[in-house]
C-alpha cells in the first residue's frame, strides 16, 4: 500500500510538469483493411501471421515497448477474437508488463480513418501518440524523433501535427515496397514535408510551384526513403480525422493536410533515420523480404533466438551462417542447412534435404530429398519426399505429397493437401475457400494488387440502391410527387450510393418494369401487364436516357429482365412499343440493339420471337420513311456499327467481346434496305 | 497486504531488468559497462533475498537459481550476470555453514577422499532454519557490492607496476578498466598509447578521445595496421568481456589479431579483468559463445541492391586462447592464465557451475 500511496503523491506534486510525465501512448491498428494476403487472411488475421515463427503483432508490440510506450490501444476488426485471445495469452497482458495493452474491437472499422475517429470519439489519447499498424517490424529508436516532435510542438504552438518516420534506403533495395514508394519534397532545415506523392505506376511526376516559393533556402526532393509506417501523431490528428470524414488512410490525411496547409495551418514533418530497421509487411513480397532480413539479423535485438515474446519452449539456438534451431529438431543423414535457415521446435527433417534461406515452423515433418529455397513454412506442415519448393508460402496444416514441385511465388493456404506428382506454375494460390470470393488475380500474388476488392461490395450497393429507387417511385405514386422531384431524389441517391449513371438507368428500368410483378404477382396476363405500365414515369426516363449509348443500355436492361421473366416474353414487344411511343427510346437504338446484341442462345431466341421482329420491321419502315430524304446516311451509320469491336455488356450475364460484323447475317431488314 | 505488494514490486523489478538485458547491446555492446551490470544483478539478488518468501537456505538457493536461469537466458552473452548469481549462491552456502558452526563448507579442497566420504552435499543439509541467516546473507552481499564498487580502482592502482616511462602501449577498442588503468599511470609517467580503432563499431575512437583528454599521447590506427605497428610496441594492455574457465578470453573482435601479432613479436600481453568477469564457462559451448548483431555497421542498410546479393555478418566477440596471454591483472592482483582454475574454485562452488 505504501508504495501506491507514494505514487499518488508523486503524481500530485509533479502536475505542473505533466507534459513530460504523462505516459507515452500508442495506437496499434491490428487490421490491414485490404486483402493483400487474401486466401491466407481469411483464416487468420494478418497481425497473427507468423514471421520467423512469431506473430507479427508481437514484433510491433515489442517495438513499442522498447521505445518506452506505456499504454497501447490495439484496434481490431477482422477476427478480433483471435487477436484478443493471442494478446491475452502473451506476455503483454501479464501484470508485470511495462506496456499496458487495451484491446478495442469493433466490426465497424473499415479504414484507418474509422479507427482514428473512434480514438477521438472515445477520447483515448491525451498527448502525442505513436501510430502503427499491427504488421510493422522495427527496431528503430524513435525517442529522438519523439523529442524533435515535442520540441517543434512547443516552439511552434502546435502547428506540426504529425511526424512520419522514414528510413533511408536507396531505390532497388529489396525491402522497398513498390506500393509504398513515395517521393517527398521537404524543407532541409525544418524537415517539414512540402509535397508527398506515391510514385507507384507513375512515369511523370508533377510538383506544385508553391514548394519552390516557400521561402526556405533549401529543400530536398527525396526518393530514397522507405516508409516505416510509424508516425508520431498529436491528438489533433484524431480530431482532424473526425472533421474530415472522407479521410480513409494516412495517405489521404497527409495529402489533405498539405493541400489545406494555408487554410488550416497544420504541418507535417519527417524524421529520416539511417540506423535501425523498420518495414511494414504490406504484402507477400514484403513478407518474404522482411522475413529474410529478420533471419539475417537486421532487426537485432529482435532475433529468433532472443525469444523476446518470453514464451516457454520457443527458444532456439543460433549458429554459424545464421542457422537457427529450435528444441527437439531432428535432421536426417546428409541433409544440409546451408544458410539463413530457421527451424522451429519438434520439426523433423529427412535425409539428403537441401534447405537454404527458409523458415520452417513448429511440428513440421519433411521427407527425404527435399529442396527448400526461400520457402516459408508455418506450423504443422507435412512435406513428403522429393518435393521442391522455391520462394513460396505454405500455411499451417498443409500437406504436400510426393514429388510436388512448387515454383516461385506459390501460396498454399491453410490445410491444403496437394499432390502427388504435380508441378505448380509460378504464382499459384491454392486455398480451401471457394473461389467465388477470390476473384482477384491469382497470378501474381506476391506483387498483388487487387483492384477488384470492391466487387462484391458493388453488388450489395446496387441492390440497396434498387430498393431505394423502388421505394422512391412507390412513394411518388402514392403521394403524387412531380417527376422532377423524383429525378432529384434519385440523383441524390445516386451520389449517396456512388452509382454510375449507367447503373442508375439500368436499375431504374428494372424497377419500373418489375413494379407490376411486385404489385400483383407473376400470374399477370400480358395485357394487364402492359396496361399497368405507367406512362407517368416517362419524364423520369427521359431525364436519364439521352445519349445513344443510354438507349442501348436501357434496352439491354429490358432484355435482361425479360430473359428472367420467361412467361412474359411476349410482353416485351408491347413494352418496346410503348417506350417508343412515349419517345423514351428512339427507333434507331432499337434497331441497333436488335442487330447487335445477341450474345447467347436465349437472347437470340428472344429476338427470333415472332412478335419482336415484326414489330421491328414495322418500326423500321416508319424509320425509313422518316429518313427518306437522307438515304446516304444509312450505310454510313451501318458501317460505324458493324466495323467496331465492342464489348456488349449485359449485367449479370457473361461479359464477352463481341465482333458485331460477324453477327448472325446481320438482319434481313437491313438487307432489304439495300434492295 | 504489504507482502503481496512487495512481491509484485519485486517481480516488476526483475521483469524490467530482464527486458533491459534483452534489449541491451544494440551493436556497440551493452550500453552499461559490465561492472554496472554486475552491480545491478547483485543488488537485485539482494532484493530477492530480502523480499522473497523463504525459510531455509535451500529454499533461497532454489529461488536464486530460478531467477538466475531466467537472467542468464535473457542475454547469454552477458556472462557477468551468471557470475554474480554464482557468487551469491556461494555466499549463501558459506553463511549457512557458518551458522551451523561447521568449518567443513569453507574447506574448498576437492579430494578423492572427500568425494568418496561425503556422498555429495545434498540439499537436505540446507533445510535447517536459522534466525540470523537472512541478515547474514544480506550483509555478505553488501560486502560483495562494496568489492564490486572498488574493482576498477583496485586494478588501476597496480598500473605503476606495469607501465614504465617512455613505453609504447597498444590497446584495442574501448575498455573502461583499461582506460582507468592508463589514466592512473599517466599521473606519474609519460608514455605513448596506440589504439586500434576496432571496426566496425570503432569504439577505439572514443577511447582515444578520452585518453587524449587526460593528456596521454595517443595514436589511432586502423585494425589492418596492428601487425605493422606491433614491432614498436612494448606492451599490449587490453580489456575483455569474459575470462573463460581455461584462462582464455572472450573479448571484442580484433583482440585475437592483436594477441597473435603480440606473440609474433614477443610483446607481453596484459589483460585487465576484474574478478567478476571470471566465468566457469568453457569456450566450446557454441551457441552462447557467439553474438551476431545487426550487420548495419558493416554494410549500411542504405546500400540498396548489393544487400540482396551478399550475406553480411557482424560478429562481436573473438576467442583468445590462453597461450597468447602473459598476465591477468584483476582487483586482487596479477595472475598467470594457468592460475585461473584456482581462482575459479575460490570464487564459485563447483556444484553451482551449471545453474
Amino acid at each position: 500500500m505504501s508504495s501506491r500511496g507514494g505514487k499518488q503523491k508523486k503524481g500530485n506534486v509533479t502536475s505542473e510538469q505533466e507534459e513530460e510525465e504523462q505516459p507515452l501512448q500508442a495506437v496499434l491498428v491490428a487490421d490491414s483493411f485490404n486483402r493483400r494476403f487474401f486466401p491466407i487472411s481469411k483464416d487468420q488475421p494478418r497481425a497473427l501471421l507468423p514471421l520467423g515463427n512469431v506473430a507479427m503483432i508481437d514484433y510491433t508490440l515489442e517495438f513499442l515497448t522498447s521505445t518506452g510506450v506505456q499504454e497501447t490501444f490495439v484496434f481490431c476488426c477482422w477476427m478480433s477474437n483471435k487477436i484478443k485471445d493471442h494478446l491475452l495469452k502473451s506476455k503483454w497482458c501479464r501484470p508485470t508488463s511495462p506496456n499496458v495493452v487495451h484491446i478495442i474491437t469493433s466490426d465497424l472499422y473499415r479504414s484507418l480513418g474509422d479507427v482514428l475517429r473512434d480514438v477521438d470519439a472515445k477520447n483515448l489519447v491525451r498527448n502525442d501518440f505513436i501510430l502503427v499498424y499491427g504488421d510493422v517490424v522495427s527496431n528503430i529508436d524513435v525517442s529522438q524523433a519523439l523529442q524533435e516532435h515535442r520540441h517543434r510542438r512547443k516552439v511552434d504552438k502546435n502547428i506540426s501535427v504529425m511526424t512520419m518516420v522514414f528510413k533511408e534506403s536507396s531505390p532497388g533495395h529489396k525491402s522497398r515496397c513498390e506500393e509504398d514508394d513515395v517521393i517527398v519534397a521537404m524543407d532541409s532545415k525544418s524537415k517539414r514535408v512540402l509535397h508527398y506523392q506515391k510514385t507507384q505506376g507513375l512515369k511523370k511526376l508533377q510538383f506544385p510551384m508553391n514548394i519552390f516559393q516557400h521561402g526556405s533556402d533549401e529543400f530536398e526532393i527525396r526518393h530514397d526513403l522507405l516508409d516505416c509506417h510509424i508516425s508520431i501523431c498529436s491528438p489533433q490528428v484524431a480530431e482532424l480525422f473526425t472533421d474530415n470524414f472522407d479521410y480513409q488512410t494516412r495517405n489521404d490525411f497527409v495529402r489533405g493536410i498539405l493541400v489545406n496547409e494555408e487554410i488550416l495551418g497544420n504541418q507535417i514533418h519527417l524524421y529520416v533515420t539511417q540506423d535501425g530497421y523498420g518495414a511494414r509487411v504490406s504484402n507477400l513480397q514484403m513478407y518474404d523480404s522482411v522475413s529474410s532480413d529478420m533471419v539475417r539479423r537486421w532487426v537485432y535485438p529482435l532475433t529468433p533466438e532472443a525469444n523476446f515474446t518470453d514464451q516457454q519452449g520457443q527458444g532456439c539456438t543460433h549458429s554459424r551462417h545464421n542457422v537457427y534451431r529450435g528444441a527437439e529438431v531432428s535432421l536426417g543423414h546428409g541433409s544440409q542447412m546451408e544458410e539463413n535457415v530457421l527451424i522451429g521446435r519438434d520439426t523433423s527433417i529427412g535425409a539428403n534435404c537441401h534447405i537454404s534461406n527458409s523458415v520452417i515452423g513448429n511440428n513440421c515433418t519433411i521427407g527425404d530429398n527435399v529442396v527448400l529455397d526461400r520457402a516459408h513454412m508455418w506450423n504443422n506442415v507435412h512435406i513428403s519426399s522429393n518435393v521442391e519448393i522455391h520462394q513460396s508460402v505454405v500455411c499451417d496444416g498443409a500437406v504436400v505429397k510426393e514429388a510436388v514441385h512448387l515454383n516461385k511465388q506459390c501460396v498454399l493456404a491453410y490445410n491444403v493437401v496437394i499432390g502427388p506428382n504435380l508441378s505448380l506454375p509460378d504464382g499459384t494460390v491454392v486455398s480451401m475457400h471457394h473461389p467465388e470470393e477470390e476473384e482477384e488475380d491469382d497470378d501474381d500474388e506476391f506483387l498483388s494488387d487487387d483492384q477488384e476488392v470492391g466487387h462484391s461490395k458493388d453488388k450489395t450497393r446496387q441492390k440497396a440502391f434498387q430498393l431505394e429507387v423502388l421505394g422512391t417511385l412507390q412513394r411518388g405514386l402514392e403521394e403524387n410527387i412531380v417527376c422532377d422531384n423524383l429525378v432529384l431524389e434519385i440523383n441524390s441517391l445516386k451520389y449517396a450510393y456512388n452509382i454510375t449513371l449507367k447503373e442508375v438507368m439500368q436499375i431504374l428500368t428494372r424497377v419500373v418494369l418489375e413494379y407490376p410483378f411486385q404489385q400483383q404477382g407473376t400470374q399477370l396476363t400480358t395485357l394487364q401487364y402492359t396496361g399497368s405500365l405507367l406512362p407517368t414515369w416517362s419524364p423520369v426516363f427521359k431525364n436519364y436516357i439521352k445519349r445513344a449509348q443510354d438507349h442501348l443500355d436501357c434496352l439491354s436492361a429490358v432484355e435482361e429482365l425479360f430473359l428472367e421473366q420467361d412467361t412474359h416474353q411476349t410482353a416485351m414487344v408491347k413494352v418496346l412499343m410503348k417506350m417508343y411511343q412515349l419517345e423514351i427510346l428512339e427507333e434507331e437504338a432499337i434497331l441497333k440493339w436488335f442487330s447487335t446484341g445477341a450474345t447467347n442462345d436465349k437472347s437470340r431466341q428472344l429476338r427470333k420471337n415472332q412478335g419482336v421482329s415484326t414489330t421491328l420491321q414495322s418500326l423500321y419502315i416508319t424509320a425509313r420513311k422518316a429518313l427518306c430524304g437522307e438515304r446516304d446516311c444509312f450505310p454510313v451509320r451501318r458501317t460505324s456499327v458493324c466495323g467496331t469491336v465492342r464489348p456488349v455488356q449485359t449485367p449479370g450475364l457473361n461479359t464477352e467481346v463481341f465482333l458485331s460484323s460477324s453477327a448472325p447475317e446481320v438482319y434481313p431488314v437491313v438487307e432489304r434496305s439495300r434492295g | 497486504m504489504p507482502g503481496a505488494d512487495k512481491e509484485a514490486d519485486l517481480t516488476e523489478r526483475i521483469e524490467a531488468f530482464l527486458a533491459d538485458l534483452k534489449r541491451g547491446g544494440c551493436g556497440t555492446g551493452p550500453i552499461r559497462g559490465s561492472g554496472e551490470t554486475a552491480r545491478e544483478t547483485t543488488a537485485l539478488l539482494r532484493k530477492v533475498t530480502a523480499q522473497a518468501r523463504w525459510s531455509s537456505a535451500g529454499d533461497l538457493m532454489e529461488i536464486i537459481r530460478k531467477e538466475g536461469r531466467r537472467m542468464t537466458a535473457a542475454q547469454p552473452s552477458e556472462t557477468t550476470v551468471g557470475n554474480m548469481v554464482l557468487r551469491v549462491l556461494k555466499i549463501i552456502r558459506e553463511e549457512y555453514a557458518r551458522s551451523r558452526g561447521s568449518s567443513e563448507e569453507t574447506d574448498q579442497q576437492e579430494s578423492l577422499h572427500k568425494l568418496l566420504t561425503s556422498g555429495g552435499l545434498s540439499e537436505e543439509n540446507f533445510r535447517q532454519h536459522f534466525v540470523h541467516l537472512k541478515a547474514n546473507v544480506i550483509e555478505a552481499i553488501n560486502e560483495l557490492l562494496t568489492e564490486l564498487d572498488g574493482t576498477t580502482d583496485n586494478i588501476a592502482m597496480q598500473a605503476l607496476e606495469h607501465i614504465h616511462s617512455n613505453e609504447v602501449i597498444m590497446t584495442v577498442g574501448r575498455s573502461r578498466t583499461v582506460e582507468a588503468f592508463l589514466k592512473d599511470a599517466a599521473r606519474k609517467r609519460k608514455f605513448h598509447v596506440i589504439v586500434a580503432e576496432c571496426a566496425p563499431f570503432c569504439q577505439g575512437h572514443e577511447m582515444a578521445t578520452n585518453l587524449s583528454k587526460a593528456s596521454i599521447e595517443t595514436t589511432v590506427i586502423a585494425d589492418a595496421a596492428i601487425f605493422a605497428v606491433m614491432s614498436r610496441v612494448n606492451k599490449v594492455i587490453i580489456g575483455t568481456q569474459t575470462v573463460l574457465a581455461n584462462g582464455g578470453l572472450r573479448a571484442v573482435n580484433g583482440t585475437h589479431t592483436v594477441a597473435l601479432a603480440a606473440r609474433h613479436h614477443s610483446t607481453p600481453l596484459i589483460v585487465c579483468a576484474p574478478m567478476f568477469k571470471l566465468s566457469p564457462q568453457f569456450p566450446n559451448e557454441e551457441d552462447t559463445f557467439h553474438k551476431f548483431v545487426s550487420p548495419h555497421e558493416v554494410l549500411p542498410f542504405t546500400e540498396g541492391e548489393i544487400l540482396s546479393k551478399v550475406n553480411v555478418h557482424c560478429p562481436v566477440f573473438d576467442y583468445v586462447p590462453p597461450e597468447l596471454i602473459t598476465l591477468f591483472i584483476s582487483n586482487i592482483g596479477g595472475n598467470a592464465p594457468s592460475y585461473i582454475y584456482r581462482l575459479m574454485s575460490e570464487l564459485y562452488h563447483p556444484e553451482d557451475h551449471d545453474l
